[in-house]
């Protein structure tokens, strides 16, 4: 098994990709074709880092998709930061469904993904997020991102 | 180098003499010695049956003697004389010399009585010859009843034979006198080996020429006649002659009176063929270890030659020369070792080579790392009210990230970019990045024009394959405001200067527009906006680079960390060299001299006070 493990599912209602691992340099997206889909959910909670070579492989391989409507769903941390970051990253055609925002207690070290669904947690005009997040033994913990810089992709 | 011993030729040629030498040497003396006893065996046997078979015609011989005068004998005690009868019988045995009769007299001695003889008085003349010897005969015959002799070293035999009458009372002494012309040639013309006819007391009686007469014992003294072996009728043993030569001594005794047939064989004759097997043995042997010489020259010739090659070529290599090869046809172990050392010299040549050029592209690449620090600015300055603090270390010798600030009129354009990757290629990024900026800066356009042009220079040099992320702002030393446009980097953050000490929410994200990377296409647009930078204000412009880097157990210092080390490094707003200085210090701490995985690149601005 390589770096990068794609499994592609194809129904005739859409096509499902879920990936986990790293994107780097060595990858060879030519072998998951995404063309000729009305629809492309890509599942991403697998991911563990993205590189800037990825980055350019990710941005090709995306753009190959055309006008199909894509879904992400439990992006990671690394993908909403590239998101964020990389103009194109997120393709057009694209949204998030789903992601993960990272939180923390600076006492206790404990640390936290905690899934954010559209509809529920953001929409396209903003975010609601959970009232209170707490560890396992009930401390409080607080988002471990700079809010303005994570959800910046949400206002596109 | 070690000094060299004896060659391995000669080994091998040692080794292959000296195996078949020393096994046949071992087995030749085997055979000796079971072939020599064999040997002394066959002939104890021989010498055993012939002296047995000797010793039977000696014994049939004088019985027929005695068998032919006992009716002589019987005629004469019957009539106290010889009769017609007798001297008949005595007259046609042409070997019977003499029978004469002795009869004890009132002294006890015996007389002469009365004489059978074919010359006339040649009895009387030898027995006068032995007056001296006859006391002693009688007195033996008187012992042992029958006593033989041949007292004068020719071939007649004396047989005394006592014959006592019917009382036991009277005793009577035949002498019969024979030739044993025969039997003595036999014993004389014996050729292979010696044969005696001798008495108990050792006197030869019959044997070679010159022995008859003497004592067995002045040749050689066997242990049967030393009385030990007296009851044994046959046998034999080695004995060790006067002369010192070793005899092999076999006997029978005849069983008439106490006459023994002795042969004596010369051990050194008898083993003979011994002699003859070393000798050929010997030949044999010149001859095997001749050739195994010529074979083993040749064997050893064909491996030495290969392994000398390999010596010499070994020796070569010592010297530095690894370009040296051997050439060696056999496919055996030699042949293999030589076509492995080729294969090593060529590996040895070939990382040589290679470690000359990696040399020559280090030495390149520390030249081109000296050139790419010419494209950076001084990393302390201050320009009017903009105080300026950066930082830059590469992870290897050449980076891809770039900062730069310059001054075009009353703005302070400053730049900070990430090539793809690191390294040599996305150095040369950079590079032509310093180059396009040479030049917009002397056009005094705005930050998002000159991003267009820079984009337009890079996808021009890098063909699309390698791109750069890029911030670009412009700051108006009369205003304070900052103009930026960014090329898909990192967002520099505004560190707005409050009230009390800095606060994770005081760092405002410079990220309202955002565009494609620089190369990615060669007419991308982008957008700038602008803020209000206040005096006390600073922004950090940084790249990726600074949240992946790792320590010694390769843990990523992280993105929290990083935030949390900005924050205290500008918690109380201070002056651009400390802050950087602060700021460097943390992301040491947690480094701990660990290898960069991405280049590290951060700068300060910060709008002081013009006094």
């Amino acid at each position: 098994m390589g770096k990068l493990d794609v499994k592609l599912n194809k129904t005739p209602e859409k096509l499902t990709v879920q990936m986990a691992g790293t994107i780097d340099e060595d990858v060879d997206f030519s072998q998951f074709n995404l063309a000729g889909h009305q629809m492309i959910e890509v599942e991403l909670s697998g991911l563990k880092s993205i590189n800037s070579c990825g980055i350019r492989e990710w941005i090709k391989w995306m753009g190959t998709a055309g006008a199909a409507k894509i879904a992400f769903n439990n992006c990671p941390k690394v993908i909403v930061d590239q998101i964020n970051m990389v103009d194109g990253f997120l393709p057009a055609t694209a949204k998030v469904n789903s992601f993960y925002v990272p939180y923390y207690n600076d006492d206790s070290g404990s640390e936290k993904n905690v899934l954010f669904r559209y509809g529920t947690e953001f929409t396209e005009g903003g975010v609601t997020p959970p009232a209170s997040v707490k560890d396992e033994e009930g401390n409080e913990m607080e988002m471990d991102v700079i809010e303005s810089k994570y959800f910046k992709f949400l206002k596109k | 180098m070690k000094k060299r011993g004896i060659s391995i030729r000669y080994k091998i040629l040692l080794l292959l003499t000296s195996l078949p030498l020393i096994t046949l040497t071992v087995y030749l003396v085997l055979a000796l010695k079971i072939f020599e006893d064999d040997k002394i065996a066959y002939v104890f046997d021989s010498s055993s049956s012939m002296s047995g078979t000797m010793a039977a015609q000696i014994k049939t011989q004088l019985n027929a003697v005695l068998g032919t005068t006992k009716p002589i004998f019987q005629d004469y005690l019957t009539q106290q004389k010889f009769t017609s009868v007798s001297d008949s019988i005595f007259m046609n045995e042409f070997n019977l010399e003499s029978i004469a009769v002795f009869t004890p007299s009132q002294s006890g001695s015996y007389e002469r009585g009365a004489t059978l003889e074919k010359v006339p008085d040649q009895t009387a003349s030898v027995l006068a010859s032995l007056s001296a010897q006859m006391p002693t005969y009688f007195a033996e015959v008187e012992a042992t009843r029958r006593v033989v002799k041949v007292p004068f070293s020719d071939d007649r035999v004396f047989i005394f034979e006592k014959v006592t009458d019917e009382t036991k009372t009277r005793n009577t002494v035949f002498l019969v006198i024979v030739r044993m012309s025969e039997a003595a040639e036999m014993f004389r013309a014996a050729m292979s080996q010696k044969m005696y006819l001798i008495s108990q007391d050792g006197t030869v009686l019959f044997g070679p020429d010159g022995m008859p007469g003497k004592k067995l014992q002045d040749t050689v003294a066997p242990s049967f006649l030393k009385g030990t072996s007296k009851q044994v009728a046959q046998g034999a043993e080695t004995d060790k002659a006067t002369d010192g030569t070793e005899l092999l001594v076999s006997f029978s005794r005849a069983g008439f009176g106490d006459l023994i047939v002795v042969t004596t064989v010369e051990k050194e004759k008898a083993l003979g063929a011994v002699q003859i097997l070393i000798r050929k043995s010997l030949i044999f042997f010149g001859i095997l270890i001749s050739v195994t010489v010529i074979l083993s020259l040749f064997a050893s010739s064909g491996l030495t030659q290969a392994l000398t090659q390999l010596f010499n070529a070994t020796k070569k290599v010592a010297e530095g020369d690894f370009n040296i090869r051997v050439n060696v046809a056999s496919n055996d172990e030699v042949g293999s070792l030589a076509d492995n050392f080729n294969i090593m010299a060529a590996e040895v040549s070939r990382l040589l080579d290679q470690t000359a050029e990696k040399a020559r592209m280090e030495s390149e690449l520390q030249t081109a790392k000296t050139v790419q620090e010419t494209l950076f600015p001084e990393t302390r300055a201050k320009i009017g009210p903009l105080a300026i603090a950066g930082y830059y270390e590469p992870a290897s010798e050449c980076g891809g990230d770039w900062w730069h600030y310059c001054q075009i009129g009353n703005k302070i354009f400053l730049w900070i970019g990430d090539a793809t990757g690191h390294g040599a290629p996305a150095a040369l990024i950079t590079s032509a990045a310093k180059s396009a900026s040479t030049i917009i800066e002397r056009l005094n356009i705005s930050p998002a024009k000159a991003l267009e042009l820079l984009n337009r220079s890079i996808y021009d040099v890098s063909k699309g394959r390698i791109m750069m992320t890029f911030f670009l702002a412009s700051f108006d030393l009369e205003t304070g405001e900052l103009i930026y446009c960014n090329a898909s980097h990192e967002a520099p953050f505004l560190i707005k200067k409050g009230e009390g000490a800095l606060k994770k929410k005081d760092l405002v994200p410079l990220n309202e527009v955002n565009n494609p990377r620089l190369g990615q296409a060669r007419d991308s647009v982008y957008q700038q906006t602008s803020i209000q930078v206040d005096e006390g204000d600073a922004v950090f412009f940084y790249t990726d680079g600074i949240p992946d880097i790792q320590n010694p157990g390769k843990e990523a210092w992280g993105e929290r960390e990083f935030i949390k080390a900005l924050i205290a490094a500008n918690k109380d707003y201070p002056g651009v060299n400390d802050a950087v200085d602060r700021f460097v210090t943390s992301f040491q701490g947690h480094r701990q001299g660990a290898t960069l995985v991405d280049d590290v690149t951060f700068f300060v601005v910060k709008r002081e006070s013009l006094h």
